[in-house]
């Protein structure tokens, strides 16, 4: 690694946490070894100076030296050599307040004023001392046991070298092991996004990785919900086209090849009229396709007008069912009406008559001659139902579900429907707050579509 | 010529009936993938045009199945589906022509009759047997630099017997290539057919294979000049 991570990655971040955190812990340890040791250490060495000078005092009043008077006490020559912790620790011994007995490095005067107990002073080399004074049962001998408080601490900082040491060779050893268990363990996090990295911009498929760690399953999976989402969106875009195109030009490549045949028949009188015939069949065909195409637009295009009149929705029926009566009779097809009661809706008049007039249009269009055809307008306090039953073949679970797509017909019906009819009903209900089910026809056997409209209040229409 | 036609749609598939009758096919009509499937398989169809859209089954699986069934009946589709990749993929799934609906009718039939002539391993329009000529996009025969004018069946069942040169085909097979369905044959209809045929022509032109059918014999040589 030529450059150190930038903070911003997640590794170098969960790093150098790891490595903060484990230097943090380790000094608080450290200190914590510090204090106890150092607690430790004075108690020990306490004893032991306290220990020297109960050994000394016993000493004292069995063998003393005898040098009464004289204040200036030579250094105990032959004392045994204390290697170099000697210079550290000093001893006086006073008999009946004469200096008998003294440590090479201890003055004349007493160490201490305390001459009993533990005390910490500072002696004529200027250093701090730890000075432990005793005295005998009879209080004629006096003794004093010294040691450097400097040599405490160096023990201590030993003792502490101890433990930060292994600090200083394991923390860079910590950061590279660390190092590679972080990166070990963003593995996945890095083969989702080179997968991520190499996939086609126009890839949809789901993103699969092996091991997926549960962290990331929350990611994978709405990123493939996001793709599949996408993927159903251009699906039903390419339909869209594909539909539109064979809905515009199957009417256009009819009436072509139905002109051409026309031109072409010659003396044939019956095929010719029979061309032309279909010709102009077409041409309606396209006609209305081209109106259900408008209206579809013009919908979409007012999409936020509010209702502000007020529809009885009884008289439309009424009114729409009379102008596809004749059809009706045209395919002997029995067109029955049930809409007495004035049911009151906020709407606009036009929109509710080109929905009501899919509704009965697509019931007579896609049932056979002879079938029958109902419409039933209800009301409830709070709503105007609309009901359209047909005793036609009725429609698959599958089919019922592609119902109000675009340019969908159930495909082998004979009728040239635009597959626009319920698109148009969808969106004009949805504009009104309406609700439309479709589902078998438990009277007829057919289709049955129900229109339901919240109810208008009389006070709101007074007030409107 | 014997077409199989299957388009869902009412006015269209009554225009391109009607129509590619007018040119001299002979048009049998289905108006489902299923029944594409079967009538292709099971009948004796120069060529087929194939609308995708259909019911029951759709175009490009109904080709997929003949293909998979090593049928080889030329397929022309005829579609609204003008993407890009719907081309390729009908073109990659055995079709062998794709056409845009709209289309115009001698161009469809010029590119059933180029369908035809390619699947007999021809190349040229112009069928020749020896001094013998056909031309089919014109309907006219030549028999050694003479037109000769023949009725419509006599036309189909030489234009039959020439993509087939040097093959012997059975009397079925030439009643299924001279009729599209609803028309009554009558029982001797191929030989009094072939009976006129050989009266117009040369009588030695057709040759009968007793029990099996008819051929028309390619010239060895011309030696005869």
């Amino acid at each position: 690694m030529t450059r150190l991570p930038r903070l911003s990655s997640l590794q170098a971040r969960l790093l150098s946490l790891l490595v903060l955190l484990v230097t943090l812990v380790w000094l608080s340890a450290a200190v914590l070894t510090w204090f106890d040791t150092s607690d430790e250490l004075d108690e020990l060495l306490d004893g032991h100076l306290a220990q020297s000078a109960a050994l000394l005092v016993a000493q004292q009043g069995k063998n003393l030296p005898e040098r009464h008077g004289d204040d200036d006490a030579p250094p105990l020559e032959d004392a045994p050599s204390l290697h170099k912790y000697a210079p550290r620790v000093a001893f006086q011994v006073f008999h009946e307040g004469a200096l008998v007995l003294r440590s090479a490095n201890a003055g004349s005067t007493p160490m201490s004023h305390k001459v009993d107990g533990f005390s910490t002073v500072k002696l004529a080399d200027q250093k701090q001392w730890r000075v432990f004074g005793a005295q005998g049962r009879e209080t004629d001998v006096q003794v004093f046991v010294g040691e450097q408080v400097k040599s405490r601490d160096s023990i201590l900082w030993a003792v502490l070298k101890g433990v930060l040491m292994p600090l200083m060779y394991a923390l860079p050893l910590l950061a590279v092991v660390g190092w590679l268990a972080v990166r070990q363990g963003l593995a996945p996090l890095r083969h989702l996004s080179s997968a991520l990295a190499h996939r086609q911009p126009q890839a949809l498929e789901p993103v699969t990785l092996p091991d997926v760690p549960s962290e990331i399953q929350p990611v994978v999976q709405s990123l493939n919900a996001l793709f599949e989402r996408i993927a159903r969106m251009m699906a039903s875009e390419r339909r869209f086209t594909a539909d539109a195109a064979h809905e515009l030009r199957t009417p256009i490549a009819a009436i072509r090849m139905q002109a051409q045949v026309a031109l072409a028949a010659g003396e044939d009188t019956a095929t010719r009229e029979h061309a032309l015939a279909y010709t102009l069949a077409g041409c309606d065909r396209a006609t209305h396709l081209v109106e259900q195409l408008l209206t579809l637009s013009r919908l979409e295009a007012s999409s936020a007008n509010a209702p502000t009149g007020t529809v009885n929705v009884s008289a439309v029926t009424r009114r729409v069912a009379a102008d596809l009566a004749l059809a009706a009779l045209g395919r002997a097809q029995d067109l029955v009406l049930q809409a007495d009661a004035p049911c009151p809706i906020a709407a606009d008049d036009t929109l509710t008559s080109v929905l009501v007039r899919n509704l009965l249009d697509n019931a007579m269009r896609y049932s056979p001659p002879c079938a029958h055809v109902q419409a039933a307008v209800r009301c409830t306090d709070t709503q105007v139902v609309l009901q359209v039953d047909d005793s036609g073949p009725g429609l698959s679970e599958a089919d019922m579900t592609h119902l109000g797509e675009r340019f969908f017909r159930v495909l082998g019906t004979e009728q040239t429907g635009s597959g626009l009819g319920w698109s148009i009903v969808r969106r004009i209900a949805t504009a009104y707050q309406a609700q439309v089910t479709v589902q078998r026809s438990s009277q007829l056997g057919g289709l049955c579509v129900t229109v339901r409209w919240p109810r208008k209040r009389p006070a709101e229409t007074v007030s409107s | 010529m014997r077409i199989l036609l299957a388009e869902d749609d009412t006015m269209l598939g009554d225009g391109l009936r009607a129509g590619l009758r007018q040119l001299g096919f002979q048009v049998d009509w289905v108006r489902d993938g299923q029944a594409a499937e079967r009538e292709i398989t099971n009948g004796d169809y120069q060529a087929a045009v194939l609308d995708l859209g259909l019911p029951l089954k759709d175009g490009l699986d109904v080709l997929q199945a003949l293909r998979s069934k090593k049928n080889n009946t030329p397929v022309l589709v005829l579609t609204a589906r003008d993407a890009v990749p719907d081309r390729i993929k009908g073109l990659d799934l055995g079709a062998d022509d794709y056409v845009l609906k709209p289309v115009d009718l001698c161009e469809l039939g010029a590119r059933l009759r180029s369908l035809v002539r390619r699947s007999h391993g021809q190349t040229q329009d112009l069928l020749t047997c020896g001094d013998l000529q056909l031309n089919p996009s014109a309907r006219q025969v030549a028999l050694g630099g003479q037109w000769v004018t023949l009725s419509t069946r006599e036309f189909d069942l030489l234009h039959v017997l020439m993509l087939a040169v040097g093959r012997v085909l059975s009397r079925e097979q030439l009643e299924q290539q001279l009729y599209s369905w609803g028309y009554e044959v009558e029982s001797n209809a191929v030989e009094v057919h072939i009976h006129h045929l050989r009266k117009k022509l040369r009588p030695e032109l057709i040759q009968t294979v007793r029990g099996v059918g008819y051929t028309l014999l390619q010239p060895k040589a011309e030696s005869g000049f």
